[in-house]
């Protein structure tokens, strides 16, 4: 046996995507996808492998350059999570019908409950909508495994092969056997051949079929070669259900089962949900009096099986239709599949207690120190009735500073705000409109809607947040910041300005994030100049990612306790989580727990009650 | 064993699987554990699970944790429904007398929890600057010296030699001495 280590999910996928021998892997930042492209480079660095290893713009971008490597003969790979296959939707949809040359590896991170996604939304559909296999790991182990069959799986019928974990598999941590890199001798070899990679109509007409044989074929290979990733783990008693249970699910309810001590269920695991091999289920539903479907987070097994008089799953409400299945959530429906009452301990004196101390659970906000939260202070600020459309990333949370009223997706602050002058405009009125954008997610599908505003010329602000770093995701780099993942890999800078010049802005500010009052200043002459030239102006607030990147003098502070009215001011409109209220003073004081002295609070204060500490009377 | 470790995004409770990983594959066991990444470790509620030995699934059931590990007294307080009867929870608490709860206390000897806390804030203040990162490290500590787990302080100081970054290794080494002893003494 191999040596073990310890790995989360996303690092197993990584290894196995090395150790098969993968030699272009790309990818857009995503949680809960992040981690698996970085984990590429660490393991191509140790193994002293060549691959490639690239972030890239966007997800569209990456499925693109790993579809053309693997137009090359190259196994290649395109990482990303569930909403950015919906931005590389064109690309899959097309590729599907290619007669690929080296294995294709679509991994796709889908994120039920959802943790951290603007959609809880499943991308096996996305793979029946392809018509691509999709296999469905319950573990960081079988994650692993699934990479080598994927890319077997690929290159035996030339089609992309989608890999979808979700972020329970992507973020557990388990002990995994390593191997040895698979070596491929496959230079890279391009045939011209228009058939094969020009997607004509001609061309579809002939390939569309051809699709829809293969994956009648991968369907046969399902049914019978797959029995490392669908199989029946038989009850030892006269079985009274039968469950059919994929992904994180399978893992669930069998540790469930074990703990219960249920002898009289059966499950039969399905690793490859698309397509479905029908027949193993349909001879599995019929020795079964009641079979109940566990899978997340749409129907998709479930809505493959040509009759469902015994299922029990989403149709008939048995599964809840949105959601994570939890254990908890498990337990609850296969009692109620059972039609047994579920054993349950009274927790009411926890909840009185929880209640009485006032515990409620804290969501999300702006880290402590985050430049984020000075920029959103000073929009604000500068047009109290701005309308502010904000976009998908840390600055997200700048709904608790009440400087984000819209967010649709990647890029969706650069066209809303299009909308929202074009509503006004209609009626003949000026709107302060100021739109919050990172720097990562302004080149991922900023540039489009800012080129519209330009020609279409739309009056509005757009704040680009430029903090220097992909910071909600953990921190990677992108094209403003220029650097790449593989040791003695250099990129080149992308400069934000230039780009925002280059696109036909002729007003782009630059301030200090923390500088309060510049920023103000710097909203209002980039609004005044929107208005009068009726065009669309750019402010780019700069300062590195506190969390990522401390790099900053300590400026301790102190609320002034005589100075402070209570008016809750910066609690309401700063909501720093070192700036907190005590109820019965009525005064506000500063966590120390929390703060990490950036200072920017001082200027936040309209009675001047935060102060330099040790510097006041 | 079945652990689950609560906090704030920012706490450093990702590091604490890490260790237990470590511990756990040093003695040839199987591991699974279930962390939060994203959006949520911005801040908010975190809750991460963590099994040894034989599961297929890296999460914890409601009343199934052996040890809760809390890195903040509330959601400490908020996660107790996670552990089974005759379980521990080990809190770090910051207002003494929250614990004092009169429906807590009842919960928890209803369902014989013992409930263990740790001024974690003060004796970071006293000992080490208030320098608060510490935190994860001084919890890990103070679980070996409260003998609530079957992992040993050694193993722990094995780990966290192990699994520090040169530069923070010795004060690391203090923290963990620090949160034994707290509880040994």
């Amino acid at each position: 046996m191999g040596k073990r280590a310890i790995l989360l999910g996303n690092e197993a996928i990584a290894r196995g995507i090395v150790e098969a021998g993968c030699e272009v892997a790309v990818a857009y930042p995503g949680t809960p996808s992040s981690e698996i492209l970085p984990a590429v480079a660490k393991y191509a660095d140790e193994l002293e492998t060549k691959t490639a290893v690239e972030w890239c713009t966007n997800e569209k971008v990456a499925f693109e350059v790993a579809a053309a490597a693997s137009f090359s003969g190259k196994r290649s790979c395109a990482i990303m999570k569930q909403v950015g296959l919906n931005v590389a939707a064109d690309a899959l949809m097309s590729v599907a019908h290619f007669e690929l040359e080296g294995g294709f590896l679509l991994a796709v991170a889908d994120d039920p409950g959802p943790h951290s996604s603007q959609t809880e939304q499943d991308s096996r559909y996305f793979a029946m909508y392809a018509k691509i296999p999709c296999l469905d790991p319950s573990t960081a182990e079988e994650a692993k495994s699934m990479v080598f069959d994927a890319y077997t799986l690929s290159e035996t019928y030339h089609i992309p092969v989608m890999l979808r974990p979700t972020g329970r598999v992507d973020h557990c941590r388990q002990d995994v056997e390593l191997g040895e890199v698979l070596s491929l001798d496959r230079p890279a070899n391009f045939k011209k051949d228009i058939r094969r990679w020009v997607c004509l109509p001609a061309n579809v007409r002939v390939n569309h079929p051809k699709l829809n044989q293969k994956n009648d074929a991968i369907r046969e290979d399902f049914e019978k070669d797959f029995g490392a990733y669908n199989y029946e783990v038989p009850a030892t008693k006269e079985p009274k259900l039968g469950i059919i249970a994929g992904g994180i699910s399978f893992a669930v309810i069998m540790d469930l089962l074990k703990t219960l001590g249920r002898e009289d269920v059966a499950v039969l695991k399905i690793g490859t949900p698309v397509p479905l091999p029908v027949k193993m289920v349909e001879n599995f539903v019929a020795r079964h009096e009641k079979v109940l479907v566990l899978e997340e987070t749409y129907p998709v097994i479930e809505m493959q099986l040509p009759d469902r008089t015994k299922i029990m799953g989403r149709w008939n409400g048995m599964v809840p239709r949105a959601g994570e299945l939890l254990p908890e959530v498990v337990e609850e429906i296969l009692f109620s599949a059972l039609g047994e009452e579920r054993p349950q301990k009274s927790a009411s004196e926890l909840k009185q207690a929880l209640e009485e101390l006032a515990v409620t659970p804290k969501p999300p906000m702006l880290c402590p120190g985050c430049p984020h939260r000075a920029s959103f202070f000073a929009i604000r600020k500068a047009y109290p009735k701005g309308i502010y459309p904000s976009d998908i990333g840390c600055y997200t949370l700048g709904v608790n500073q009440k400087a984000v009223d819209s967010v649709i997706c990647m890029g969706a602050s650069v066209t809303q705000p299009s909308g929202f002058y074009l509503a006004h405009k209609v009626d003949d009125k000026d709107q302060p409109i100021i739109a919050t954008i990172g720097d990562s997610t302004f080149f991922h599908m900023g540039l489009p809607g800012l080129v519209n505003a330009v020609y279409n010329r739309h009056a509005f602000v757009l704040a680009i947040l430029d903090n220097s770093i992909t910071a909600m995701t953990g921190g990677q780099p992108n094209p403003a910041v220029g650097t790449k993942l593989r040791k003695g890999d250099t990129g080149r800078k992308v400069d934000i300005r230039k780009a925002c010049e280059g696109c036909g802005i002729s007003l782009v500010k630059e301030v200090a994030s923390y500088d309060v009052s510049a920023g103000v200043a710097a909203v209002k002459e980039a609004w005044e100049h929107a208005k009068a030239n009726q065009e669309p102006a750019v402010v780019i607030f700069k300062h590195p990612c506190m969390l990522l990147k401390c790099e900053q003098e300590k400026i301790p502070v102190k609320v002034d306790q005589e100075k402070c009215i209570g008016c809750k001011f910066c609690i309401d409109f700063f909501n720093c989580p070192g700036l907190r209220f005590d109820e019965e003073k009525k005064k506000a004081y500063i966590d120390e727990r929390f703060c990490v002295s950036c200072g920017v609070c001082i200027q936040v204060c309209p009675h001047g009650a935060i102060v330099k500490a040790g510097e006041e009377a | 064993m079945q652990y689950v470790v609560v906090g704030l995004g920012g706490q450093g409770i990702l590091f604490s699987s890490k260790v237990l990983g470590h511990i756990a594959l040093s003695r040839g066991a199987h591991v699974m554990g279930s962390e939060v990444h994203g959006m949520a470790q911005r801040g908010g509620s975190v809750v991460s699970h963590f099994k040894i030995g034989e599961y297929a699934s890296p999460l914890v059931r409601t009343g199934d944790a052996d040890l809760l590990l809390a890195f903040d007294q509330n959601e400490g307080f908020r996660n107790l429904q996670f552990l089974r009867s005759g379980g521990h929870a080990l809190i770090n608490l910051h207002q003494p007398e929250a614990v004092e709860n009169e429906h807590l206390q009842k919960f928890a000897r209803e369902r014989e929890i013992s409930l263990h806390t740790i001024p974690g804030y003060n004796l970071l203040r006293q000992h080490m600057g208030g320098r608060f990162l510490f935190l994860n490290v001084l919890l890990l500590g103070a679980m070996g010296g409260a003998g609530v787990t079957d992992i040993t302080s050694e193993e722990l100081r094995k780990a966290i030699e192990a699994l520090s970054p040169e530069r923070f290794r010795k004060a690391n080494l203090d923290v963990l001495e620090l949160g034994r002893a707290f509880f040994a003494s």
